[in-house]
């Protein structure tokens, strides 16, 4: 008897993705018009990749040295306030880049606090960020705290036994770095960096504010000015192409090589570290957490001086893109979380019911390839596919979620899929005997597991989307305006103090729904 | 001789004092429920928590102003006792030179320590390619190669099966009769080292409750107390 069945809405999500992605390159690629040849546009995108490259190579280096030293300073030492850094550590993590930018400018920009400083001192000529010094010192901002964060999980997971014997054999403060911090940074820093070039690699408000030139530009940039300085789709589609050649490759070889089981809420270790009381470890620390005092404390505190300048922004317009930010992050909240639901629950049925490991592996890939996706390339193709359908004008608004929906799928399947993976292997059978499938099953046996940490992707997937300067910056205008949006206008009129509180109220939100986020994750364990 | 008098630890919610004595050269066997202060007395011993009155002597020296490496003092965990990055040989090396600079000597006294243990041939190998057992051998034979008089062994092979773990306390003993060694033994199931060891004691609440030969403390009016500590973990 033939019948007809539907296939796993995970298997439509998955071909759907990979249709709006090959459907945008398609529509760029065969816009007509001139399109250029990968030839002619030779020397300009040697020029880009070169500036990518080494920006990106330098943020990672400066962030991985500075991280490091301070998860080092800050397992070793103890002082008032220490918990206070480590909450802070924590959320610089959910920092929207855009608000970088903001606390670039506020601190060494023309009329920043060091050009002030170093004015009343008596120095006489103006400081130029733009360009490498102003992108690096916004990508170590953002990165070296997250560097911080995970060197100290994966210092805390050192065995306590491993710190009794270091302390009964008498370790030198060298033979513990030897054989207890260094083990543990050797098998976690490839996966780190690589995660963080690839992060600067793609940087795209950082660079388009700070950059200051059309050769500081990175691929991400360089696409965005093709569309909409240029309108010339067919460059876009070749700069999309190697941009995601390169992201691509990126992605699967952090992927396949060194992926570890996420970082679990772990507990400082009781055990003191036998190598605190070396004096030349202390002057070391010491200059560490200076260092990272000076650098991190004024970007961040920066932001905080929008608080007086609030009533100055408290206009209709502000209240309107707030409204307008909100809905856009909501509505791509809602998309990831689906979106990764759907994904996760066909790779756990291939995994465990199938027994298709290979299948599953690849559900398990495909959120990640959203993060190599260049969102401007595919903003613009499904734009060209839009508009032959319906009234392009509202493109803006079905775009934006849905490009901020997707690429936050890859952080709402993490929260999601291990635990659908484990209702499984344990309730699974009884499931099966019982009878109790599809919608039944989500309801009864998924759900009570499920809710926390879902609830936990979709407020991280909306913290993420609320701050996200991407693809709004070529919707942006009267019509449509988000928080990010103004910030980033108010930056370019050099309104520091209407930005200064913009800049507050988007961290203020993105934090609090990060915060959300990291208690409900927690609070199942 | 191990010597301990009335050695007080406080915590908010748990106050021990120890009064112990182990003859030189002696096995003595530490059971008690979980949490019942065990493994304290032991990082005491070692160094890892001091007491705050008490003392605390091993053939006539005061250990309490010692630091840990300075103890005549050995220590095996019931886990993570080997240093994954390291090989077998290094790992046991830590017990003579923590730099690991080893002389031809040491190095021959490592491979014959490896092979009483059971271990030969297994000197490049990593720890993550050994099972549970073996990594236990490599840790007792680091103890063995250190030369320290007194050896402590925390639940040392608790996590393994029930006839490897009898293969492991047989091995200790036959160990101890070839140097003079002093060994205080953490175990779960008492059966399993009433015959070897020379005394035992009943560790609960933070106090030595009961100490005597094997025979005595399982005979006597703390047998139901024994059997309810041991069942309950």
């Amino acid at each position: 008897m033939l019948t007809l069945r539907l296939p796993h809405p995970g298997t439509l999500v998955a071909f759907a993705i990979l249709g709006l992605v090959a459907g945008g390159f398609i529509a760029l690629a065969t816009f007509d018009g001139g399109a250029p040849t990968l030839f002619s546009i030779g020397p300009y995108l040697g020029r880009v990749l070169a500036f990518s490259i080494i920006q990106a190579t330098l943020s990672t280096v400066f962030s991985l040295a500075l991280g490091i030293g301070l998860a080092l300073a800050l397992v070793r030492r103890s002082f008032p306030g220490r918990s206070i850094v480590l909450a802070a550590l924590s959320t610089t993590m959910a920092m929207p880049t855009i608000v970088a930018v903001f606390a670039v400018f506020a601190v060494y920009g023309r009329s920043g606090w060091l050009s002030e400083g170093l004015v009343f001192l008596g120095w006489p000529g103006g400081i130029s960020i733009f360009g490498y010094p102003g992108i690096l010192i916004a990508h170590v901002f953002l990165n070296a705290p997250f560097v911080a964060r995970i060197t100290l999980d994966g210092l805390n997971q050192i065995p306590a036994e491993h710190w009794r014997l270091a302390t009964a054999f008498g370790f030198t403060p060298a033979q513990i770095f030897r054989h207890l911090d260094w083990p543990m940074l050797r098998a976690e820093l490839p996966g780190i960096a690589g995660l963080i070039f690839l992060m600067c690699f793609k940087s795209f408000a950082i660079v388009l504010a700070l950059g200051g030139g059309p050769s500081r530009s990175t691929l991400e940039v360089a696409i965005y000015e093709a569309l909409k300085i240029d309108l010339d789709f067919g460059r876009v589609a070749w700069l999309a192409l190697i941009q995601l050649v390169i992201c691509l490759s990126m992605t699967a070889l952090l992927h396949w090589a060194f992926t570890r089981p996420p970082v679990g809420h772990t507990v400082r270790s009781l055990v003191r570290r036998p190598d605190a009381n070396a004096h030349s470890l202390k002057i070391l620390d010491a200059i560490v957490l200076a260092i990272a005092t000076l650098f991190i404390a004024p970007l961040a505190l920066s932001v905080l001086t929008g608080l007086r300048n609030i009533p100055d922004i408290l206009e209709a317009d502000l209240l309107q893109a707030f409204i307008t930010s909100m809905a856009i992050a909501a509505t791509a909240a809602v998309i990831a979380c689906i979106l990764a639901l759907a994904l996760a629950s066909a790779a756990r049925r291939r995994r465990l019911v199938l027994r298709s490991p290979r299948i599953a592996a690849f559900y398990d890939f495909l959120p990640d390839t959203l993060l190599a996706v260049p969102p401007f390339a595919l903003t613009a193709g499904l734009f060209l596919l839009i508009q032959r359908f319906g009234d392009p004008s509202s493109a803006g608004l079905i775009l934006l979620p849905l490009i901020n929906g997707l690429a936050a799928v890859p952080f709402a399947y993490r929260f999601v899929a291990p635990h659908l993976l484990t209702v499984e292997e344990r309730y699974g059978r009884v499931a099966a005997s019982l009878g109790v499938t599809g919608w039944a099953k989500l309801t009864i046996m998924d759900w009570p597991v499920l809710k926390r940490p879902l609830a936990a992707g979709f407020a991280l997937a909306m913290a993420l989307s609320f701050g996200d300067f991407g693809i709004i910056a070529l919707f942006g205008g009267t019509e449509l305006v988000t928080l990010p949006y103004l910030l980033y206008e108010r930056l370019g009129a050099y309104r520091l103090d209407e930005a200064s509180a913009i800049g507050l109220v988007i961290v203020l939100v993105a934090f609090l729904l990060a915060h959300v986020s990291g208690r409900l994750s927690h609070a199942g364990h | 001789m191990l010597v301990i008098e009335n050695c007080r630890l406080t915590w908010s919610d748990f106050v021990a004092d120890y009064s112990l004595t182990v003859k030189a050269g002696h096995l003595c066997a530490v059971i008690g429920p979980s949490g019942g202060g065990k493994t304290t007395l032991l990082h005491m011993i070692a160094g890892f928590e001091t007491p705050e009155s008490g003392t605390l002597t091993f053939a006539g020296q005061n250990l309490l102003p010692l630091a840990p490496a300075k103890r005549p003092v050995a220590i095996v965990f019931q886990d993570h006792n080997l240093f994954p990055h390291l090989n077998v040989t290094q790992n046991v090396g830590l017990g003579i030179r923590p730099s690991l600079h080893l002389t031809e000597n040491e190095k021959q006294l490592i491979a014959q320590t490896l092979e009483a243990v059971g271990l030969e041939g297994f000197d490049i190998r990593k720890p993550g390619e050994m099972s549970g057992g073996q990594r236990q051998r490599v840790a007792l034979a680091r103890a063995l190669v250190s030369g320290r008089p007194l050896i402590l062994l925390d639940e040392p092979f608790s996590s393994l099966d029930p006839t490897l773990r009898r293969d492991m306390i047989l091995l200790v003993d036959e160990m101890r009769r070839k140097r003079p060694v002093t060994i205080l033994m953490t175990i779960h199931t008492p059966e399993d080292a009433a015959d070897v060891a020379d005394q035992m004691a009943f560790v609960a609440d933070g106090k030595v409750v009961a100490s005597g030969r094997p025979t005595e403390i399982l005979n006597s009016a703390l047998a139901p107390r024994i059997a309810a500590a041991v069942s309950n973990s």
